[in-house]
């Protein structure tokens, strides 16, 4: 069995960032796939993801759903070939596309962990 | 070529209703029966959109409900549920069995309500939009799909130079296109800087960037391309694109391509024999602006990149050389999830009879409708074109 979600979500709640990689072509996925999508190959292996990346888009919600408390950030981050849907923490200040930015722990909703990244101080 | 043709269509005004789910859809229902001087007699089965009845009023397999309350109770139903790709995909489907023989004329409609009648507030039916998006990879984040779009909008503008005054400008032109249609839930004279000044849901996008929540319903009646000229005023079917992309939003290569919605065009432009040059103009999804641009671009009707400036410089607008949403769009004519696929095809069918009045795009012969759903991971592109 290829990685599951409950194994992602436990890593990631551990601090590692777990993925994907297809054995057979290379392609790299953030989150779990039990055939690669780009040759449709079943030899899916967890891969370790880099905790550090830079944000490829990102938002700020400001109307929320229910059970959710806003203003709040949302993004992409390249980490590695991959990427991540993350919550963004800038330390004060918005992130902006291209930051730099660092895994930082999680945030849970409904008993599911979403990767917080903060802003990357110098030395990290 | 000629794969079906529509030869009835009718659609609720897009707005508040207080009727219940299969009396809304009915109301469209009985108006395609009287476009196209049928009744239930004359229709072998039901092609039905509803993406969310279940979550917003416990109401679920609503197919044979909706037949059941236009006379068509024993035909086959099948309802379809793609996010906001709903009832197009209800239409792909209904093509194909008509072009197939399995069935001669069928409808094909959706219905949804998503406004506060449905008892839900913004927060609540917010959650539920959201169900459309990854459960366990973006739902925990809080995205909410102003969110989606935000994200690929800013990676469009980040890309290429996209402003948010081109953004506005889509707005400006949907809602005064809005005015012009008497079946919109929005419409108005509005500015630049009325857009830019109202309050942020998710940057880039301002309140007047987004679509509403409406309720509303909308249907046609499709048939075989050799049944079609027994009726009055035949509007051509003559192709129907439809494509998928991966989920989730971080998993696609250029999320900003929506590159299903580019391969749902060249399957739909390739069956009809033309190009997005021939098309005199499109309905595109534009629940927010952002998606309007992005749109224009993945159906040809600009160079990657060229959508935002197109939009400024009033090349989209009924009377320029792209008219895009001539209805208003999802903007200003309103986004009932369920019925905006089959209404972006009762749009075409009138404009292409030449029925729409003030909003009337002259001449148009050929037109294309491009209906986007759930993380733009479904999209379908249908070309139609007046009767030879």
């Amino acid at each position: 069995m290829s990685l599951t979600h409950e194994a992602w979500a436990d890593a990631l709640r551990d601090g590692d960032l777990l993925g994907v990689a297809c054995a057979d072509c290379g392609a790299t996925y953030g989150t779990p796939f039990a055939v690669c999508n780009d040759c449709g190959g079943r030899d899916v292996e967890t891969t370790d993801l880099p905790t550090e990346g830079e944000v490829y888009t990102e938002t700020t919600i400001q109307v929320p759903p229910v059970d959710f408390e806003g203003p709040y950030q949302v993004g992409m981050v390249q980490v590695g070939s991959a990427r991540v849907t993350a919550r963004l923490e800038g330390d004060g200040e918005a992130v902006e596309i291209g930051d730099r930015v660092v895994l930082d722990g999680v945030v849970e909703s409904g008993g599911e962990p979403a990767p917080v990244f903060r802003t990357a101080t110098d030395g990290e | 070529m000629t794969r079906a043709s529509v030869v009835g269509a009718s659609m609720t005004t897009f707005g508040v209703h207080e009727t219940t789910l299969t009396e809304l859809f009915a109301e469209a229902a009985l108006g395609a029966f009287d476009d196209a001087g049928v009744g239930p007699d004359d229709v072998d089965a039901l092609y039905f959109g509803n993406a969310m009845g279940g979550q917003t009023e416990n109401d679920t397999h609503l197919a044979p409900k909706a037949a059941s309350q236009v006379g068509l109770a024993g035909v086959p139903c099948q309802r379809y549920e793609d996010a906001c790709a709903t009832s197009s995909n209800a239409f792909k489907n209904a093509v194909e069995a008509v072009e197939a023989g399995v069935h001669d004329t069928v409808l094909v409609g959706g219905v949804e309500r998503c406004t506060p009648e449905t008892g839900l507030g913004t927060g609540e039916m917010t959650r539920i939009f959201a169900s459309a998006s990854d459960r366990y990879y973006e739902q925990p984040t809080g995205l909410t799909f102003p969110g989606v779009f935000a994200l690929l909008t800013k990676r469009h503008m980040h890309e290429h130079g996209t402003t948010a005054e081109q953004l506005a400008h889509v707005a400006v032109k949907n809602h005064a296109n809005g005015q012009l249609n008497p079946n919109a839930h929005f419409g108005k004279e509005t500015t630049v800087a009325d857009v830019l000044e109202s309050p942020v849901i998710a940057d880039p996008f301002h309140l007047m960037d987004c679509c509403p929540f409406s309720d509303g319903a909308s249907a046609v009646l499709v048939t075989s391309d050799d049944r079609a000229d027994s009726f009055d005023d035949p509007v051509d079917v003559q192709g129907v694109g439809h494509a998928t992309d991966i989920v989730p939003l971080s998993a696609k290569a250029v999320p900003h391509a929506t590159q299903a919605a580019r391969d749902a065009a060249s399957q739909a432009y390739e069956q009809a024999g033309a190009s997005a040059d021939e098309m005199d103009f499109a309905e595109v999804h534009d629940c927010f602006t952002g998606a309007e641009v992005m749109a224009s671009e993945a159906i040809g009707f600009f160079e990657d990149g060229e959508g935002g400036p197109a939009a400024e410089e009033g090349r989209t607008r009924i009377d320029g050389d792209r008219p895009i949403n001539p209805s208003g769009g999802l903007k200003a004519k309103g986004h009932p999830i369920g019925a905006t696929g089959t209404g972006q095809i009762v749009e075409l069918t009138e404009q292409l009879r030449g029925n729409v009045g003030e909003r009337q795009v002259e001449g148009a012969e050929r037109a294309v409708a491009h209906n986007l759903g759930g993380d733009a991971a479904t999209t379908v592109v249908s070309v139609m074109g007046v009767r030879r």
